[in-house]
């Protein structure tokens, strides 16, 4: 090969390189959507397949449903889990780059806003009007607005109603002749209590305070319900109120019980917090009400027996138990998804009463309800002997909503991150706190 | 050499296997661990020792039962196999250029080993419209192209010194002999810089067959998830099954320390036979 | 270096840098470009490049408290973890080859940890030194000793991340610093021994100028392997406690996928990018003048 030509083959390889390096870039700005759902349609399910991402902890459920599924329709399911704090940027993903590999997302309801704006998930406003046997009516009032609406608009369909409840150690609160606490104060006081007198054999209460928004985040959430506040007003989309004597006094109540609880709350994660409850090494521990089944699976668990629950305390003027929703989903159809009718029809069906009322009673599908329907049904009280009453008076109250703007991820980390620096001791309650209303109103400013 | 000598060297060499020997056994105590947390129930997990306070062989059976694991790890042993040959097509040239060719071989070098510098998270946007514009998303081959592209500069940054070692009058007179450069480079340079081949593929090897970021990004379902991947399941539950991820983690790298081992004579052999420069 | 004028000069083809030059276009300038754009435009994961912005990114990178403090904690993790994994691992390397020219079993158990998932190295470490029933509390409960709490502080955490890592990558200097010993020609050796050297000086003046180009380039690639530090932090300390451990990689990493502010996140990356250029270059400049020594 001569120099020439071998010079004309290096530059003819650097183009076609340049070549496939641009045309992607050039298609980057439009994402390849499906056509618009028809709202009236009815499509034929036979043979079709449907392709879900999941939230891990909850993929098992449409495992669950799977059966009965193709059973009705002659349509298979396909499951695809990721981690929880995946679930987001992956149908984020999915979309913008026009892969379209999902038909259904299960999101979390704090990116619908999110989801909605980047033209992630599709609008089923019309799909939901024009399907009366939905049964809107049914769903749970203290949810469903929440997990579904941005921008005057329904965006998908609740199907898990994740809330936190109050466990307890039955033993250890014999043991030191201490009641369940009824306000965040008694709480303080179990935990000052049992921690000290147990001199490090185990401690009070158990606070998961990683510094992400669904553990962190959490703590804080649980907190402000008890003292009766809010993250923004306008039931979850108007200006914050992080600096109100509630919110306040809500970061001033995990500052104060984390130096009494299983050392030390930042480092620790679900996976620590978990594990040492099931070990008897801590009194108290606010979680999800699926959690009430682990403790009560020997195979698993130390304190099997030996355990109760609660409603989260209260604080302040309140004096009504109020909950949290900490995590909880719903699912929609994908934008980029190519079956978009049938897509809309599983969600449609998988979020019935029957179906809802199936996946409760498997102890390890992760399900809570989303109906007022299912959440009085006896099945669920059966499924749930311990739990039931506290997962009732919470869902049917008045609990709190997260954020659920499009700006709500980002949001959610600055708030934990500053009380993180507030956990650390490096700032006050109120400091942390006006530190995040300042950063919250620049960022919900900037669209 | 006196027999005194040979005694005291012979002591020497005992108490230097003594000493590693403790080291070694210090280096291997986490993965030991992971041993034991494999044989935890969850209640156990915390239990203030190495051992598991009753041996708990449940994990075993429910960790094959709760994934694929079979898929997971033939995906990853098929992507971390063919990303090296992709890896190696493109550096063994690569290198043999920043070795010989002077003042561009060292601009080439540089360029290589900066575009490695760059944190990978948000190439995965311009990446993903690549690979969807190969029609390779959420691909096994997929994965293997991308992984293999960014393990280019190490496979370049090793490979530059074995081919520096090889003496140029070899290939020159190769080259007198009429063999062009490019059957220069497969018959005279391939042949000797061998070993540091098989070695740079075994460390990509190790990379790819690790790489997380990438995995999760592009695989999007099982079909085409790698190792790593599923043990990041394990980690986004809310009640984190530790001895079902213990068993997965041992399963799947348990292949990986066989290589290793078997191996082993190749990487270091290979790696001795050009010193990095 | 006068080569031997009968020889036509030797000329590398420079279609053997063509499939790099490919791999640059495709893995690197196609990306740059990319990031490039997404760091002047107001871009989100899902909506990027939607309007020009001008640098509004690279001020609210900067003001960000998480990420300003994050680059300075970055160059001292991969600086710091880096040497200390130089000069463990070429300990190791010159026990191992004054043992034998072999590394043996031993030697392949000391590389285990190079091979083990990052995921579950993380895993592993933080179950052992949890304050409470993790195993090093427990040990050192035994031994009557007080418990220590290795990530609950902002130093320990930090320094405890290095631990680990230099865990998982000393072997990896190990075994290249190994190979270059055994390249070390026994001739010199002797020769110094003849000349009444003892084994710390052989070692000084012989051996280690011997292997210190090896060196310098494990230096270097470990460098920026430190520097892209992600899976350990994310499992570990989730960046925590507050921002102690929160390195750039992580912070980039959390505002790109967790807040979706990938505009934000590119014009991070670009500073992080020239931050890890001026201290790769240091190095590097070194090596240069090394080879240069050399030859």
């Amino acid at each position: 090969m001569s120099p020439l030509s071998r010079r004309q083959l290096l530059r003819a390889t650097t183009g076609a390189a340049a070549l496939t390096a641009a045309g992607p870039l050039l298609t980057a700005c439009g994402t390849a959507q499906g056509d618009a759902l028809d709202p009236t349609a009815k499509p034929d399910l036979d043979g079709v397949t449907l392709k879900i991402l999941a939230n891990q902890p909850n993929a098992l459920s449409f495992h669950y449903l799977a059966g009965p599924f193709e059973e009705a329709t002659g349509a298979k399911l396909k499951v695809t889990p990721v981690p929880y704090d995946k679930l987001t940027s992956k149908a984020t993903l999915d979309v913008q780059s026009g892969a379209g590999q999902f038909d259904v997302f299960m999101y979390w309801y704090a990116a619908v806003g999110t989801l909605a704006q980047g033209g992630v998930i599709e609008d089923l406003t019309a799909y939901i009007r024009a399907h009366k046997d939905i049964e809107e009516s049914d769903f749970l009032p203290s949810l469903y607005d929440t997990y579904t609406r941005w921008d005057g608009k329904r965006w998908g369909l609740p199907y898990d109603g994740d809330t936190h409840i109050l466990f307890y150690n039955t033993e250890l609160f014999e043991r030191h002749k201490v009641e369940p606490p009824k306000t965040w104060d008694d709480y303080q006081h179990i935990a000052e209590k049992i921690t000290k007198d147990a001199k490090g054999k185990y401690y009070g209460t158990i606070i998961e305070a990683q510094q992400v928004p669904v553990i962190l985040g959490c703590d804080f959430a649980n907190r402000l319900a008890g003292y009766g506040g809010t993250f923004l007003d306008q039931g979850g989309s108007g200006t914050p109120t992080l600096t109100s004597p509630e919110a306040i006094a809500a970061a001033q109540a995990l500052f104060d019980a984390a130096p009494h609880a299983l050392p030390s709350p930042l480092q620790i994660g679900f996976d620590q917090a978990t594990p040492a409850f099931l070990d008897g090494k801590g009194a108290m521990l606010d979680f999800w009400t699926d959690f009430a089944k682990r403790a009560e699976d020997p195979k698993q668990s130390k304190v099997v027996g030996k355990w109760g629950v609660t409603t989260l305390p209260v604080g302040g003027d309140n004096t009504k138990p109020r909950t949290s929703l900490d995590a909880g989903f719903g699912l929609a159809v994908s934008t980029a998804s190519k079956q978009k009718e049938a897509a809309a029809a599983f969600i449609k069906w998988a979020t019935a009463a029957q179906q809802n009322l199936l996946v409760l009673g498997k102890p390890d599908a992760g399900a809570d309800p989303i109906r007022t329907s299912t959440l009085n049904a006896d099945a669920f009280k059966k499924a749930s002997p311990d739990s039931y009453d506290v997962v009732r008076t919470g869902l049917a109250g008045d609990p709190l909503p997260w954020p659920t703007v499009p700006k709500s991820p980002q949001l959610l980390q600055g708030l934990v991150d500053e009380l993180a620096l507030g956990l650390q001791g490096k700032q006050s309650a109120k400091k942390a706190l006006e530190n995040t209303q300042r950063a919250w109103l620049t960022t919900l400013k900037k669209t | 050499m006196s027999a005194a000598g040979i005694g005291a060297r012979r002591r020497r060499r005992a108490g230097l296997t003594v000493l590693l020997g403790l080291i070694a056994l210090a280096t291997v105590v986490p993965v030991l661990y992971v041993v034991s947390l494999s044989l935890r129930s969850r209640d156990d997990v915390l239990n203030g020792g190495l051992l598991p306070s009753r041996v708990f062989w449940r994990n075993w059976p429910d960790a094959f039962g709760a994934i694929d694991l079979g898929r997971y790890m033939a995906n990853s042993w098929t992507v971390a196999a063919g990303s090296v040959v992709l890896t190696l097509l493109i550096a063994v040239p690569g290198a043999y250029f920043t070795a010989r060719a002077g003042r561009s071989g060292g601009r080439l070098a540089a360029l290589v080993l900066s575009s490695y510098s760059a944190p990978p998270v948000v190439a995965i946007l311009p990446l993903f419209f690549l690979l969807r514009n190969l029609q390779l998303n959420n691909t096994v081959a997929g994965l293997a192209l991308v992984d293999g592209l960014a393990n280019v500069p190490v496979a370049i940054w090793l490979l530059d010194g074995f081919v520096r070692r090889v003496p140029r009058e070899i290939e020159e007179a190769a080259w007198l002999d009429g063999l062009g450069a490019w059957a220069g480079l497969r018959r005279i340079v391939l042949p000797l810089i061998a070993p540091g081949v098989a070695a740079a593929a075994l460390i990509c090897f190790f990379l790819s067959y690790n790489e997380f970021l990438f995995a999760l990004s592009f695989a999007q379902d099982s079909t085409a998830q790698t190792l790593p991947v599923a043990l990041s399941l394990f980690q986004g539950d809310k009640n984190v099954e530790f001895g079902q991820q213990a068993v997965v983690s041992l399963v799947g790298i348990a292949p990986v320390y066989v290589l290793a081992v078997a191996a082993q004579r190749w990487l270091v052999a290979g790696l001795s036979s050009g010193a990095v420069k | 270096m006068s080569r031997a004028s009968h020889v036509p000069r030797f000329r590398v083809p420079r279609a053997l840098a063509a499939p790099s030059v490919v791999f640059l276009l495709v893995f690197a300038a196609y990306p740059l470009v990319y990031l490039i754009g997404l760091a002047f435009t107001s871009s989100t994961l899902a909506q990027p490049l939607r309007r020009w912005t001008g640098f509004d990114n690279f001020h609210s990178a900067l003001e960000s408290q998480s990420f300003s403090g994050s680059l300075w904690r970055s160059v001292v993790f991969a600086v710091a973890a880096a040497c200390v994994q130089l000069v463990l691992g070429t300990a190791l390397a010159l026990l191992l080859r004054a043992r034998a020219a072999r590394p043996g079993l031993l030697g392949t158990v000391l590389l285990l940890p190079l091979v083990t998932p990052p995921v579950m190295v993380g895993v592993a470490w933080k179950l052992l030194l949890a304050p409470v029933g993790g195993a090093l509390n427990g040990a050192l409960h035994e031994f009557g000793l007080p418990g220590v709490n290795p990530l609950g502080g902002s130093t320990g955490a930090f320094v405890t991340l290095i631990v680990i890592d230099s865990w998982q990558w000393t072997p990896f200097v190990m075994l290249l610093a190994y190979a270059a010993l055994l390249g070390v020609p026994d001739e010199l050796r002797e020769a110094a021994a003849l000349d009444g050297a003892g084994r710390v000086r052989t070692l000084r003046s012989v051996v280690l100028p011997y292997i210190e180009p090896t060196l310098l380039s494990v230096l270097t690639l470990k460098l920026v392997i430190g520097f892209k530090v992600f899976d350990i932090v994310y499992v570990v300390t989730a960046g925590g406690p507050g921002f102690s451990t929160t390195t750039s990689t992580y912070d980039i990493q959390r505002t790109a996928l967790q807040e979706f502010d990938v505009g934000s996140a590119a014009a991070a990356t670009v500073l992080f990018s020239l931050i890890i250029g001026l201290v790769v270059s240091v190095v590097a400049l070194r090596r240069k003048r090394h080879e240069e020594v050399a030859v």
